[in-house]
């Protein structure tokens, strides 16, 4: 399953990944840089929840790899192209000499899961069948 | 649904044809998908032909392209100046 690219990001740090690492699973840290508000529980199937102003990411994670690999799902509450858990957001901490290349990569869940497996989209089509009285 | 009209448009028909529903029920659900901005319905006669709206991702996508590069240089900044800080500290 081939699942599409939605954005790519990178930046260079100066410091290592086990120093950057507390900023992708605290709470107090991650809205340092971004969101306003977080619930996170840095565990695979723990939530992850941001508030970007008036904005709500939600998700869970799905990988937690101190020092150098997180990725947890994210979706909108409410957004019918976005829904909580349709997409993923990897981040990759990958150490060069003293600093740290921050690779972050954020994906569409493969249609086949989104169309048959992935819960929220699954939610959503159950909505829809209740809609349609089927 | 979205799958089938992502790249053709089609009459409700042709949709209907596969999925183990009344084409009446599957006209429900493209009303559904079309009132939250993810088809556009055209009529051509008694047809209604329905096609996905490639904008609809693009916007989300957009918002993301701008999100995540500047929360990242924030990332930075706030890593390389919490560091500069302890170092500080302990000279």
């Amino acid at each position: 399953m081939n699942a599409a690219e939605i954005v790519k990001a990178t930046v260079r740090i100066a410091a290592s990944p086990a120093e950057v690492f507390p900023y992708l699973v605290d709470p107090s840290l991650i809205v340092q840089w971004i969101g306003t508000w977080a619930d996170l529980n840095p565990q695979p199937g723990g939530v992850f929840a941001l508030d970007m102003g008036d904005t709500p990411a939600r998700g869970s994670y799905i990988s937690v790899e101190p020092p150098d690999r997180v990725v947890f799902t994210w979706g909108i509450p409410g957004n019918e192209v976005l829904p909580p858990g349709s997409s993923t957001v990897e981040i990759l901490l990958k150490a060069d000499g003293d600093e740290t290349i921050v690779e972050l990569t954020h994906r569409e869940l493969p249609s086949e899961m989104l169309s048959t497996h992935q819960a929220g989209w699954d939610e959503c089509v159950e909505k829809l069948r209740q809609v349609a009285g089927t | 649904m979205l799958k089938l009209v992502r790249s053709n448009e089609l009459a409700v028909g042709q949709i209907a044809t596969h999925f183990p529903i009344t084409q009446q029920a599957v006209s429900q659900h493209l009303h559904v998908l079309e009132r939250a901005g993810l088809l556009t319905e055209r009529r051509e006669g008694t047809k209604r032909l329905y096609a996905f709206r490639p904008e609809s991702l693009d916007a989300v996508r957009n918002v993301l392209a701008d999100l995540w590069p500047e929360a990242l240089e924030r990332l930075k900044h706030v890593v390389e100046t919490a560091k500069s800080k302890k170092h500080g500290q302990t000279k």
